[in-house]
């Protein structure tokens, strides 16, 4: 018997099914771990569970997958993904740029050395999406949605992370320099304007192979209207235009900067977790350089519930799990179990998303989005390597038995 | 419409997840200063600012 029932008066509209067990477990685990981060951390704490939760449906709604968009281009010459990335990134350098030059104290942007740790490691991230089948922030809201086989590519993520960890210091000792704010040098209008003539740039080259691809270009990151389901229903059950997710992505990246004073990241939290349950089996993670770093040592310390980048995550998935039992489709994808090939491609995929996002200083979240959002040098290095890499991933995809 | 989960391993699973944010949780520095014990450094702001990457990674110009 389908778990799924049609919504009660009130909430009833013709057709629209919701899976109740879902969307009960979900709003309870909200419940249950909010009230745990608001009695024994901070208000701040539990917003930024919120805003973490309203991350996670607008990137399941918003079927935002960076990765998919990346493969989009790639094979079939559509670009409407792509430029929603770019539009979302354009909308947040404009709105966190001048927040983070605007004398604020305690704000810290998301910016990182460039050299070769950061070209090392976001090259084998972009193989490791393709492979992975998502990135940071898609890897956590399918799996959150019920994905079984993005369940493993996550501990194998999680597991590359840890070793990266153990790696990073000796790939910071290799050739590289110090961070580059571009508002060091063209202040912070000129910081705005260099990046919107870059991601410009960026589109002009998306709509060249897509116009030469298919003659015409599908405007689909422009669209503000649902598909003929009404406001309130797109709303709870998706899809959202691209343009929605753009808005509530961006703004919940901003009100993460404002809130906790960094911008959004997500593969940190892999770490702490990983190396938390080292130390549960008796390693000792304070003999590795990298957990002897205030923030990282600190992080281990304590408790998951006082780690930002922990909190928004347990928030995401609770977010995405809660918006595909509204959409009725939790578990869908896992209808035909990953196995073979398949199942190895999660694991190497992982292995490669966990190992690049620590060298990488982030993932498409922590590095590339919350790094353009900072008008930082080192996520446009990120972005055109991690870029590099994903074509390697595509064209492994096939041998891995994945399907374009 | 067929399922496609089992809801006895998704409660299962949560509950396990949740287990384990308790249990690092109780023996956390946070707790056992919100349980009134003296003298335990909390993180509750864990930042540094004078890192050079989120991660809080040095900068390479400040390593041997």
């Amino acid at each position: 018997m389908a778990d799924s029932a049609v919504l009660q008066p009130g909430f009833q509209q013709p057709g629209w099914q919701v899976d109740r067990f879902i969307v009960s477990t979900a709003l309870m685990g909200f419940a249950l771990l909010g009230g745990l981060i608001w009695l024994e951390t901070a208000p701040f704490m539990v917003a930024l569970f919120v805003i973490g939760t309203v991350l996670g449906m607008a990137l399941y709604h918003g079927a935002f997958g960076f990765t998919a968009g990346w493969r989009n281009l790639v094979v079939k010459k559509r670009g409407a993904s792509m430029r929603a990335q770019l539009l979302l990134f354009a909308l947040s350098s404009l709105i966190m740029v001048p927040m983070l030059h605007s004398g604020q104290a305690g704000l810290v942007g998301a910016v990182a050395p460039v050299g070769t740790s950061l070209v090392v490691g976001s090259f084998i991230f972009g193989i490791g999406m393709q492979l992975g089948g998502g990135c940071g922030s898609g890897t956590l809201f399918t799996v959150g949605a019920g994905n079984i086989r993005m369940v493993v590519t996550l501990v194998f993520f999680i597991a590359g992370a840890v070793l990266g960890s153990i790696h990073l210091p000796w790939w910071l000792d290799q050739p590289g320099f110090d961070p580059v704010p571009l508002v060091n040098s063209f202040g912070v209008s000129g910081a705005i304007l260099v990046q919107f003539a870059g991601l410009g740039l960026i589109a002009w080259w998306v709509n060249r192979i897509e116009r030469k691809a298919h003659g015409t270009i599908e405007r689909d990151e422009l669209l503000w209207k649902g598909q003929g389901h009404g406001l309130f229903r797109t709303l709870l059950s998706g899809r959202w235009p691209f343009t929605w997710a753009i808005l509530i992505l961006a703004a919940g990246n901003a009100l993460t900067l404002a809130i906790g004073g960094a911008p959004w990241s997500i593969t940190f939290a892999f770490n702490v977790w990983g190396a938390k349950a080292l130390e549960v089996v008796g390693v000792n993670m304070s003999q590795f350089e990298f957990w002897t770093w205030d923030y990282p040592a600190m992080a281990l310390k304590d408790s998951v519930l006082t780690n930002i980048p922990s909190v928004m995550n347990f928030g995401l998935l609770l977010g995405a799990m809660l918006a595909a039992g509204l959409a009725n489709r939790f578990n869908e994808a896992s209808r035909n179990r990953p196995e073979g090939r398949q199942f190895l491609a999660a694991v190497v995929g992982g292995l490669l998303l966990g190992y690049g996002a620590r060298l990488g200083f982030g993932c498409n979240i922590g590095a590339l989005f919350s790094g353009i959002a900072s008008a930082s040098l080192h996520a446009w290095v990120w972005f055109a390597c991690a870029f590099v890499g994903s074509l390697i991933g595509i064209r492994l995809r096939p041998w891995f038995r994945l399907p374009d | 419409m067929e399922r496609a989960y089992s809801r006895t391993r998704i409660l299962v699973t949560l509950g396990i997840i949740l287990t384990l944010i308790m249990a690092d949780h109780l023996r956390s520095p946070t707790f056992a200063f919100n349980s009134g014990q003296g003298n335990v450094e909390t993180a509750l702001m864990q930042r540094d600012e004078t890192a050079c990457a989120p991660c809080g990674a040095p900068c390479p110009s400040t390593r041997d």
